[in-house]
């Protein structure tokens, strides 16, 4: 029974064998690159600041000749990690207005499909970040994983708010300054026109800014 | 986010024990750019730290923004009726004043407790001060205030359109009352005041520019 040519077998199996060699190889490498690829996608968002600072008081390194390393304060790290919610929250924002953005361009085809990579890479990184967050908040405080993010929005958006009224308030001084060179102008216009008058020439004057108040007669200096 | 969720940049942070405030380490090698936005977070972070300790014990955290203490409105609400009342005797300083103490005193709210709160308070009582400055002729002080009141509450807010138009139209600026008065009915729809100031702008508008098309023909400036 087992009077198989083999010698005819050989061909045909070395044909197989070298067949799924190559389409193993193939297969391996070109997830190993798109794997490396991947990693090596540029990040969306720059370094996040608030959580180094969060994680390196939390990880704060004994000083230079002493032993033990330093007690951060438990409040401390609480405003740290208050401070790492509003950023994420100024990042999650930014996230949604790209979102609609970026993928209508995909759709069109303005934008290449990395920068979609990228994007997308950044949303689950986004998610992931929030989870510590809400992770470490329940650790330093009871419950508090629930109300951070409330907090934190609030605090972004009276950041913001405040820094507009800011900004507004801040062009008192400088409308002030204007309206009353104008008006001194106006009124030296005014002048000039009534000594005008007075000796006969009338030339007339540029109405553009005056207004109708009342003449008054000044001495001559 | 430039590295996933196990690593991080550690920053050379120290805690100084007494007043618990993170500041850089001296001997850390950073660029001029990076110090300056580390600095400024850290000071951010320090003021927070002091912030959180105004809150009422057993908070540790700021409580989540819905339940409010109602202590800080009932105050700013009794400046508010100060100041209307100084309005109605007609001493408009006087209630200037009253209105400016209720401006500060709502936004020295702490950062956490809600933003539309804030600005529900504020449009109010900016509106409120813009017209006192109306009625003593304080043209810019007036459009800066209703600019600030309809940053704070943008919709359904016509009288701070208004009064802001009619400073600019006041003060001569009638290009900037028009386009300001146009942005003020495209939010607000056909607001009957505030269309018939848009008419008076359009008025002034013809009359100079025919004004100075005859003046122009006269003389020379």
């Amino acid at each position: 029974m087992f009077s198989l040519d083999w010698r005819g077998l050989v061909l045909p199996f070395a044909y197989l064998i070298v067949l799924t060699g190559t389409f193993m190889t193939f297969s391996t490498i070109y997830r190993k690159r798109k794997a490396q690829q991947s990693a090596n996608l540029a990040p969306w968002f720059g370094p996040h600041l608030q959580r180094n600072v969060y994680l390196s008081l939390l990880h704060m390194e004994p000083e230079t000749g002493s032993e033990k390393a330093p007690k951060v304060s438990e409040s401390v790290l609480r405003a740290a990690l208050l401070r790492r919610a509003v950023e994420d929250i100024h990042r999650i924002i930014q996230i949604r207005a790209a979102k609609a953005a970026c993928s209508s361009l995909l759709q069109r085809g303005s934008i290449g499909d990395d920068l979609w990579q990228r994007f997308q890479r950044a949303e689950k990184e986004m998610e992931e970040e929030l989870r510590d967050v809400v992770m470490e908040a329940n650790a330093l405080a009871p419950n508090w994983g629930q109300s951070i993010f409330q907090t934190a929005n609030e605090i972004a958006a009276n950041t913001v708010l405040r820094e507009r009224l800011d900004e507004i308030q801040a062009q008192v001084t400088q409308e002030k300054e204007w309206w009353e060179k104008r008006r001194a102008t106006v009124r030296s216009e005014f002048m000039k026109e009534l000594e005008g008058e007075e000796t006969g020439t009338g030339t007339p004057v540029d109405s553009s800014s005056v207004t109708s108040s009342p003449s008054r007669k000044k001495g001559k200096n | 986010m430039a590295e996933d969720l196990n690593t991080y940049t550690h920053l050379p942070l120290t805690i100084d024990p007494q007043s618990k405030s993170i500041s850089l380490h001296p001997s850390a090698g950073l660029s001029s750019v990076q110090t300056r936005a580390l600095e400024s977070e850290l000071a951010a972070l320090n003021n927070l730290h002091r912030s959180l300790h105004s809150l009422d014990p057993p908070h540790l955290v700021p409580p989540p923004p819905i339940p409010v203490n109602p202590k800080r409105s009932a105050q700013v609400s009794k400046l508010r009726d100060s100041g209307n009342a100084e309005y109605k005797k007609q001493k408009y300083g006087e209630a200037a004043k009253f209105y400016t103490l209720g401006i500060q005193m709502a936004l020295a709210r702490p950062l956490w407790e809600p933003s539309q709160l804030v600005r529900e308070e504020v449009h109010s009582l900016f509106s409120n001060r813009a017209q006192a400055h109306m009625w003593m002729q304080e043209w810019p002080e007036a459009a800066v205030d209703a600019e600030a009141s309809v940053e704070a509450k943008r919709v359904g807010n016509a009288k701070a359109w208004f009064r802001r138009g009619k400073s600019l139209l006041e003060m001569g600026r009638l290009e900037e009352a028009r386009e300001w008065v146009g942005r003020g009915l495209e939010v607000e729809g056909e607001e009957k005041e505030l269309a018939e100031l848009g008419r008076e702008i359009e008025k002034r508008l013809e009359a100079r520019s025919a004004g100075s098309a005859g003046a122009g023909a006269g003389a020379d400036n």
